[in-house]
């Protein structure tokens, strides 16, 4: 066997912040992949087993996510057998996910857990290892697999997903009777009940799927950091937040030299707080160091609250630090509103021009407004109400057949507008039940069958 | 051991699978006899008059073009053809024929007459001779030995056939004949796991005490498509049948006497194919139908025995008749043969190899109901397969494998061998991963050539499937290569056809996945003589490639990623509990099964996807294990 047919992606480095992460793409589509990521439209092949310095860019937008050490393993020559192709990125999580997120666009899908192994087994590669290295290895992947098979036999995901498979199952029922008992006396279908059904179905299939991008973050743990220049009050506020005096709070702007992240929980929402050190440009070494670590917490963070103090006029700092959090999830805080010069239109007229999801005033000395600040964190993870949504996809893979299973449908919608023949239709609809059959286990043939026969009564 | 003939493969049973079985080994070379309990009833229908419809079509259609005779038999005797489906996607379509049901048989019979190496024998088999683990032969009621190096067990529902009508029950193997009792003990002492099923036929009608125009006539197609690669037409007369329809005085009366039937009163113990239910189950099960379907169909050209299809029941006579007597056109028909109900043995299909040979003994053959199917067309391509390896067999040849992706009888085979059965196996193209590809109309060129390599396609026949080959590629030449422009005078009209947007220029193959574009809007657009030499069989076959085109990639696609690992094989000694990480449950579910590759375990209903990648790992990692030890 040369090649398992599909292209699977995965982070080859432990999860979290390191100095880099290694996303390892295998599978035939894996040299598009990195053409793609890479804007490479040349002819020539790149040179196999050498590193080169490539922008990675989104496919999609052109955007440009990190220079990276890009590096093509030619099949069979590769850990797997097949192509392979590496991107060695800075180790931001962030930045990684988005990397992967765009892979996956592409015809390549996440990796179960253990199947580069597993691929490298089935391709010969692992061959010569010794047999005990080869059973540890197996071993290890069977307490992954065994720990997902619980998870997914108890899995509330599953369970979710019944009533979507039902509905899917029902209309496949409905339009494999009409082609198979063509002489049997069977209800007439209406093309449009089936496209109205589908098209719920598909928007139920969505809403879940949509859940993924905080259901993600709600799994790992929400990072907050926050930021602001110099003696905008980001200690005080960071202090409040966490209920205690965590870190040292004086009127010396820059005291606070390193970031400091502590971790809380909210509403059963895992929280790591970070407090970073105020934006400037400084002399100081060791100051100086802390910024630059306030720029990597700023971008690795998940929501970032930026602390401007109300009581004076923005500073170009204050402008500086507003226009950089753009583009990330991020809530402004207009700190001192116990001060008599406070004011919170100047910063409310310069965020309406950003994309800030909301300014809260707020007083890390009386504690003023500090609930609305909190909820204003939380609004964009959790319901109205204030409880945690009833069920989150969590799992990329879940998300990835979610995602396919969307698609099928669609293209069957489209078939069905186009009046096209039953089998075809059909074609897409059994696509999307193997999908979330990966999820929530297959469906037979036999159990098809079996509820045509409960279904309708046939046969002469 | 002294025998009174000598032959190289044995038949027993003249039905629809012991006749293409004959044919088939003793065209491949083997000197063959076909035992029947009775010469003149070799190729009888036992049931419905018909052969084909969906699913069933295409397995007619494939044993044609593997060299099977039943195409050419219904071509001959058919007396009412249909194309099913016809509205939809020609991947869906299948022919249908109701056949003169003596005229068949009668053709069946002088088919196998014109087959050099093919004796006929009429006998009842009370026992296999067996040396060690291979058979060698047949023993027969009279005492008579016949010697075999294969022996193809092709008997119906005639082992342990027990008849039911009413309370009443009688042994017997189908109406009017005896039950084969010994040959199922023989198969029992060789240790084959049997079990029962059931099936069932409605009442036959004298077709003058019908009154007709109380029913809707259901006409035959003008054009009617014929089963065979090698029939140009349909040259016989073609009949209607008509349609009818039960109601509510007719349910109650079989409510009110369900305790009559066997079906209710626990007298049946085997288990009858749901899509072929009796009209009490109909009744019971659906109580909120008001009416049922029925189909009132001749018999042939020279009678007037008329089936009730839709009527299958297993009531006492007596109430059969009032039963018929309560539908309104029928009130003085007269029932000249009760329909009854009966249960059979069967073999478990898992003893077998996918050449449908037994695992367990050597050159011995089952095919056909015994494996636990319903229906002449299911038989009959087994009877071809088993034919084919048996003759192989004798003849010191490899044997022919055919596979699921590429034929239905490929499907109904694998399904059998790995997954059992549980009620009769009747074909239907969900079954199949491949349905868009596996069309009644490209059964040729699917199969042609391994037929031909078999030997089973004559020179004649080859030189037809050659020509058609050769047309078709013209056809599909011409479909890719002409283009309709924008300048062309059909251009708008096409645009407002599809509705849709078409370019600068189209090709005709891909005008033909547009909506709303039919074989005559595409026929128009062609010069005279590009129609010239056109047959329109082969224009539809063109076009149902283009059509699918699109989607097989779709289709394939999902399926092979599904099932990148399915050959991987599990050891047939491997005992599921050594895997780890598999729940009592799943344990259990595949020691019942004993899948014999991971594909088959894929297949077990209940299985979970992480019980299925536990177990993957396992065999993966099992794989290797040989080269380190």
């Amino acid at each position: 066997m040369s090649s398992t047919g599909d292209s699977i992606v995965a982070l080859s480095t432990p999860p979290g912040r390191g100095g880099i992460g290694v996303i390892r793409v295998s599978g035939p589509d894996s040299l598009s992949a990195l053409r793609r990521m890479t804007g490479d439209n040349s002819e020539t092949e790149p040179q196999p087993n050498y590193m080169n310095l490539r922008a990675v860019v989104d496919p999609l937008n052109g955007e440009t996510l990190d220079q990276a050490l890009v590096c093509y393993f030619k099949a069979p020559h590769s850990f797997t057998g097949e192509d392979v192709v590496e991107f060695h990125c800075h180790g931001s999580p962030v930045l990684l996910r988005r990397i992967v997120d765009a892979l996956l666009r592409l015809d390549v899908r996440l990796a179960s857990p253990g199947e580069f192994s597993l691929r490298a087994v089935l391709n010969g590669r692992l061959q010569l290892t010794q047999a005990e290295a080869i059973r540890d290895l197996i071993d290890a992947q069977t307490d992954v697999a065994a720990q997902q098979a619980t998870r997914q036999l108890s899995g509330e995901i599953s369970h979710r997903l019944q009533p979507a498979k039902a509905q899917l199952l029902k209309m496949i029922v409905r339009l494999e009777s009409s082609l198979e008992f063509v002489e049997d006396d069977l209800p007439q279908l209406e093309q449009s009940e089936i496209e109205n059904r589908l098209a719920e179905l598909r928007t139920d299939l969505r809403s879940l799927a949509d859940t993924f991008v905080r259901g993600r973050l709600l799994h790992d743990g929400l990072k907050v950091a926050i930021v602001g220049r110099p003696n905008a009050g980001k200690s005080s506020l960071f202090n409040r937040l966490l209920g205690y005096e965590r870190t040292i709070v004086t009127e010396v702007p820059g005291t606070t030299r390193d970031t400091i992240s502590e971790a809380i929980g909210w509403d059963g929402i895992p929280i790591t707080l970070i407090d970073t050190a105020g934006m400037r440009t400084t002399n100081d070494q060791v100051e100086s160091l802390g910024v630059e670590r306030t720029h990597r917490a700023a971008a690795d963070a998940d929501l970032l609250v930026v602390v401007v103090d109300g009581s004076q006029p923005l500073t170009d700092e204050d402008g500086s630090v507003l226009r950089n959090a753009n583009g990330k999830r991020h809530v402004v805080a207009i700190n001192k509103s116990d001060l008599p010069s406070f004011s919170s239109s100047e910063v409310a007229e310069k965020v309406s021009s950003g994309d800030a999801m909301s300014a809260v005033s707020v007083s890390a000395l009386t504690e003023a407004g500090l609930t609305d600040l909190r909820a204003a964190m939380l609004k964009p993870f959790v319901n109205g109400n204030g409880a945690t949504e009833g069920l989150m996809i969590t799992n990329a893979r879940h998300h990835d057949l979610l995602l396919r299973a969307i698609d099928a449908l669609a293209s069957s919608e489209a078939l069905i507008r186009e009046r096209a023949s039953e089998e075809i239709i059909l074609v897409g609809l059994h696509n999307a039940l193997k999908f979330l059959g990966q999820v929530t286990g297959e469906t037979t043939t036999e159990e098809i069958l079996g509820q045509i026969f409960s279904t309708f009564c046939i046969g002469k | 051991m002294v025998f009174d003939e000598i032959f190289d493969v044995i038949v027993i049973g003249g039905g629809h699978a012991g006749c293409e079985a004959a044919s088939a080994a003793a065209r491949l070379g083997a000197n063959t006899a076909l035992l029947t309990l009775n010469l003149d009833l070799i190729g009888q229908m036992s049931c419905n008059p018909a052969i084909g419809g969906i699913g069933k079509g295409h397995l007619v259609r494939e044993m044609d073009a593997l060299g099977g005779i039943m195409g050419r038999v219904i071509d001959r005797t058919g007396i009412q053809f249909r194309l099913l489906n016809r509205s939809r996607g020609p991947a869906v379509q299948a022919p249908r024929a109701q056949a003169d049901r003596t005229l068949y048989r009668v053709e069946m019979r002088r088919t196998l007459e014109a087959t050099p190496n093919l004796s006929l024998r009429q006998g009842l088999v009370t026992d296999l001779l067996v040396n060690g683990n291979r058979i060698v032969g047949v023993e027969l009621q009279d005492a008579r030995r016949l010697a075999a190096q294969a022996v193809i067990v092709a008997t119906g529902t005639f082992l342990n056939g027990k008849i039911h009508t009413g309370r009443k029950t009688y042994a017997g193997g189908r109406t009017g004949e005896p039950a084969s009792t010994e040959l199922p003990q023989s198969l029992r002492r060789l240790g084959f796991p049997v079990g029962r099923l059931k099936t069932g036929t409605p009442p036959r009608l004298d077709g003058r005490t019908i009154d007709w125009d109380a029913f809707e006539p259901q006409p035959p197609d003008k054009d009617p498509v014929p089963f065979s690669f090698s029939t140009d037409q349909i040259e016989q007369d073609q009949l209607n049948c008509f349609l009818a329809y039960t109601n509510e005085s007719l349910h109650n009366k079989i409510r009110d006497n369900l305790h009559e039937s066997p079906l209710y009163s626990g007298a049946i113990q085997g288990i009858g194919p749901r899509y072929c239910p009796s009209i009490e189950d109909k009744v019971v099960k659906f109580p909120e139908k008001t009416r049922h379907q029925l189909f009132v169909e001749p018999e042939g050209f020279n009678t007037n025995e008329v089936y009730l299809n839709g009527l299958s029941t297993s009531l006492p006579a007596q109430l059969q008749q009032e039963i018929v007597n309560l539908i309104p056109g029928m009130d003085d028909a007269q029932i000249i043969r009760p329909g009854y109900a009966i249960e059979y043995d069967f073999v478990d299909p898992r003893e077998l190899t996918p050449f449908l040979e037994t695992a367990r003994i050597k050159g011995l053959f089952l095919a056909g109901q015994i494996n636990g199917t319903t229906g002449y067309e299911e038989a009959g391509c087994q009877g071809l397969i088993a034919g084919i390896n048996a003759g192989l067999l004798t003849t010191g040849r490899e044997p022919f494998r055919i596979h699921r992706e590429e034929s239905y009888i490929g499907v109904l085979i694998d399904d059998l061998i790995t997954q059992g059965v549980d009620e009769p196996y009747r074909m239907f193209t969900s079954r199949s991963e491949h349905r868009l590809s596996l069309r009644h109309d490209n059964a040729d060129e699917r199969l042609g050539p391994k037929g031909r390599e078999l030997g089973l396609i004559g020179d004649s026949e080859w030189e037809r499937f050659s020509q058609r080959r050769d047309r078709l590629a013209k056809v599909r030449r011409l479909l890719a290569s002409k283009k309709i422009r924008r300048t062309d005078p059909a251009f708008a009209h096409l645009r407002e056809v599809t509705g849709q947007e078409l370019g600068d220029s189209i090709n005709l193959g891909q005008l033909a996945l547009r909506p709303n574009i039919t074989v005559s809007e595409i026929t128009k657009l062609l010069a005279e003589d590009e129609k010239l030499h056109l047959q329109p069989r082969d224009f539809e076959t063109a076009l149902a490639d283009c059509l699918y085109a699109g989607y097989l990639e779709s289709q394939d696609q999902t399926s092979r990623r599904l099932r990148q690992h399915d050959a991987l094989a599990i050891p047939e000694t491997l005992a599921f509990k050594a895997v780890g990480s598999l729940s009592h449950e799943m344990v259990e579910r595949l020691e019942r099964v004993k899948p014999r590759n991971f594909g088959d375990a894929r297949k077990i209903p209940g299985l979970t996807p992480a019980a299925l990648s536990n177990l993957l790992v396992y065999l993966t990692a099992q794989q290797f294990r040989p080269l380190n030890s």
